[in-house]
């Protein structure tokens, strides 16, 4: 970790001395605080911040920016630090924005389908306050994140086939740029806005740019039928071709999730699945009319079928579908309970379709290789998947071949005409694997860094450093 | 073709050397689209072609002077589309004007824009340098989304060298309706209609007669078909065509004034605006020709109110802005950003705003 451009710590001293002031309680120096906003989740590398400053509006958060733009000291938003890559780490000291008391949702528009909310809303908070309104918000990553940090990683999760990721679900968003000013991008109407796409810039940038404060997003309304299916599979391959043929031919699913056997076995004990197999299995979600999803459900079957799936299991009633689900996104948590006191982190290859059976079935051999133990999961029809790495952190040999084995996913992703990041994003653990997938082109980012954060004081060192 | 990126790559250096604007044209098709045309005419029909189109992938990559209809083409002969449907303004529109322009046709609220269908893009930029972002995948978050920021930029940012977009299988059915329905009960049913699972990919309110098509797995179709009612339309791609690329009566007879894009929330309430009407997009794009002088604050502040925007789509005076004023912030970030992408300001200048 590099510390040598740190700010001068008088400087520093003077700016928390300030923020203090102006927050009172709201600006924490205590080490169990700091220490808490200094990672995400994923591989333990704290890096602390100087101080914590919990803004309650757009304005404040303004005013924290621009005493850190006069200041040219590092400005780290977060939310409730689940990201996966070090986003979060202050790498060079610096005020952790946290906007978890930012969480209001300002508004539900029912009728045109969307609502603004706070940066520090979290999607499961999202969709309670939703329940009754008849729609609902499809962008589920893994853990219980906030809509900001989704916002600012481009998160997807398990619905993006059908629904898409942040990408395609934010209209529009409240920035705060690096010189503290506050901008709204985009707006209600569904065409993006006048001039620029700025919207699609900030999302994804890791808070590089400018902290995002509000978000503007579409929902969508609760599907007439929702039907979920289970199909288990002799071997790997055969799960894989199954998702291509189903994508190819255009069957409309709404979520399509591979577990390997590993991540069964992991998922049967922890989440207390019964009636499963050790076996490649695919969980399937169909949402749409009555007659929409027994079609298409019916058109999963067939082609699961082709390829030896058997035990095709529905699960209609609303409380299997919830378990079955919840096992779902639990799957990493089970990885890690799968052998207890081991460090892990997770790959996130996404792939052509096409490459999709290549890439899974070279990985999976790789695992072997290493001796390690190492679940494949994956939201398969995005072409995107995730291998939870465990290994003794004790252990350097072991750490050793964990990061080696993570490395050859992210450059066989690569080779393949993918990408080393189909969700998780670069933080500041994947900036090696950036500058092999996009060469030069990262040059041109690094001068849009400089053109929006002349002082490379938006979460430096992450994404894009300069 | 190599040899021609290296010719354009000299090209763009001396200009930039010599402070000369460049103008960057494929089919001419959209000309009419924009602030102002300003510079040397930069033709980039001649890199044409498909380059890569696997119908497994769902991908298709291709050059930018390609024109939009052989890569249609290409798609339907596979059963697959280009699902933000794009008008084409005339039958030379390349790909490369697609995607800067960054417009979409009556699809684009069910499936998508123009930007979301962006996967990848390789762009030469204002240092005369090939750069790539994105590639082939549907998901993508390493680095900066500089793809989609290239999607609507209307070539200032850089020459769009070749792109690779994101296909969509045709629909195996397709239907469109028709409901005698005023204008006011027309969008509340259009939005009313939008909330739930219907298989709905367009629809477009005129003179009392509002059409929704219908497109998708056969039975939904006929299932949603039977909830709706209404009266089956014939010739119906014709007439989609036809609203596409602004061939349709409203477009040819009302329109000798010049012609307004409002893109507003889609449940605003319809306005009178002083003139006819065509409403797309679930209520969510309105049409309407207004001579500028005196209708370009009112429509602007009217579209402002209901969370959008105005803009002078087609008209020989653009006097009044081209497109919506940007807020100084708004202002200072595009400018930055120009600067970054276009350091000499060539591309397109004052294409999209007169400040850039």
């Amino acid at each position: 970790m590099k510390t040598e451009t740190k700010q001068d710590p008088v400087i520093v001293a003077e700016l928390v001395t300030r923020l203090s002031g102006d927050f009172g309680e709201r600006a924490v120096t205590t080490h169990a605080v700091r220490e808490h906003h200094s990672h995400g989740e994923g591989l333990a590398d704290a890096a602390l911040p100087d101080v914590v400053v919990f803004p309650h509006s757009n304005e404040e958060v303004a005013s924290i920016v621009r005493l850190c733009h006069l200041a040219r000291v590092p400005v780290i938003a977060f939310g409730v630090g689940t990201s996966l890559e070090g986003h979060v780490a202050a790498l060079y000291g610096g005020v952790c924005v946290d906007l978890s008391q930012m969480n209001r949702v300002l508004e539900v528009n029912a009728e045109d389908l969307d609502c603004r909310v706070q940066a520090g809303v979290t999607r499961e908070q999202l969709n309670a306050e939703l329940k009754g309104t008849g729609l609902f918000f499809p962008i589920d990553p893994g853990a219980n994140a906030t809509i900001g940090g989704m916002a600012a990683t481009r998160a997807s999760g398990t619905n993006a086939v059908r629904y898409g990721t942040m990408r395609e679900n934010v209209l529009g968003l409240t920035v705060v740029t690096a010189d503290g000013r506050i901008v709204k991008t985009g707006g209600r109407a569904r065409k993006s806005s006048a001039g620029y796409d700025l919207t699609r810039l900030f999302v994804g940038a890791e808070g590089t740019l400018g902290v995002i404060t509000e978000i503007q997003l579409r929902l969508y309304g609760v599907p007439e039928a929702i039907q979920s299916a289970v199909c288990q599979f002799p071997d790997l391959a055969s799960a894989v071709n199954t998702v291509i043929i189903a994508m190819q031919t255009g069957i409309s699913v709404a979520r399509i999730e591979l577990l390997d056997e590993v991540q069964m076995e992991a998922s049967i004990r922890y989440s207390k699945l019964e009636g499963f197999a050790v076996k490649p299995t695919l969980f399937f979600e169909f949402h749409g009319s009555q007659a929409g999803v027994r079609e298409q459900s019916a058109a999963m079957q067939a082609a699961s079928d082709e390829f030896g799936g058997s035990a095709y299991q529905w699960a209609t009633k609303t409380e299997d579908r919830t378990r079955l689900w919840k096992a779902r996104h639990d799957a990493y948590y089970a990885a890690l309970a799968f052998k207890p006191g081991m460090t892990s982190f997770a790959t996130d290859a996404c792939v052509p379709i096409s490459r999709l059976a290549d890439c899974i079935l070279e990985t999976k051999a790789d695992v072997e290789k290493s001796g390690l133990t190492a679940p494949i999961l994956g939201h398969v029809g995005d072409g995107n998947f995730h291998l939870v790495v465990l290994f003794d952190g004790a252990d350097p040999a072991q750490r050793e071949s964990a990061e080696a084995l993570a490395k050859g996913v992210s450059m066989r992703a690569i080779s393949m005409g993918g990408t080393c990041t189909g969700e998780h994003g670069i933080g500041w653990h994947k900036l090696d694997v950036l500058a092999q997938e996009h060469g030069e082109a990262v040059d041109l980012m690094r001068m849009i860094k400089r053109a929006l954060d002349p002082r490379d004081i938006m979460n430096p060192g992450k994404t894009v450093p300069l | 073709m190599s040899d021609l990126l290296g010719v354009w790559r000299e090209r763009v250096r001396a200009a930039a050397a010599g402070n000369e604007p460049l103008r960057i044209v494929g089919g001419r098709s959209k000309d009419f689209y924009g602030q102002q045309l300003v510079g040397s005419i930069f033709s980039t029909s001649a890199y044409s072609g498909i380059q890569d189109y696997d119908p497994t992938e769902l991908v298709i990559t291709a050059r930018c002077g390609t024109p939009l209809e052989k890569i249609e083409h290409a798609l339907a002969e596979r059963g697959q589309m280009l699902a933000f449907e794009p008008p084409h303004f005339g039958a030379d529109a390349t790909l490369g004007g697609c995607i800067a322009a960054g417009l979409s046709g009556p699809r684009r609220p069910h499936g998508g824009a123009v930007r979301d269908h962006m996967l990848g893009v390789r762009i030469l930029d204002g240092r005369g340098d090939e750069l790539s972002f994105g590639g082939r995948v549907m998901k993508n978050v390493a680095g900066f989304d500089v793809s989609r920021l290239i999607a609507g930029s209307l070539g200032t940012l850089g020459i769009i060298l070749d792109a690779s977009l994101k296909c969509m299988p045709l629909p195996r059915a397709e239907t469109t309706l028709a409901f005698e329905l005023a204008v006011d009960d027309a969008l509340r049913r259009i939005n009313e209609w939008s909330a739930l699972p219907l298989p709905l990919s367009a629809s477009c309110w005129f003179r009392d007669r509002l059409y929704v098509r219908l497109s998708g797995a056969a039975s939904a179709v006929s299932a949603a078909q039977h909830h709706l009612g209404g009266e089956e339309t014939e010739n119906a791609p014709t007439f989609w065509r036809a609203i596409r690329e602004q061939q349709h009566a409203f477009f040819q007879v009302a329109c000798s004034a010049p012609l307004w894009r409002l893109s507003v929330r889609s449940t605003a309430p319809y306005a009178d605006l002083g003139s006819e009407q065509m409403i797309e997009w679930g209520g969510a794009l309105r049409w309407i020709c207004a001579a500028p002088d005196d209708s370009a604050k009112r429509l602007r502040s009217w579209a402002k109110e209901y969370g959008g925007h105005a803009t002078l789509f087609r008209s020989a005076d653009k006097s009044a802005g081209a497109f919506h004023a940007l807020s100084p912030p708004l202002l200072a970030l595009h400018q930055r950003l120009k600067a970054a992408l276009d350091p000499a300001g060539i591309f397109n200048r004052h294409r999209m705003y007169t400040e850039f």
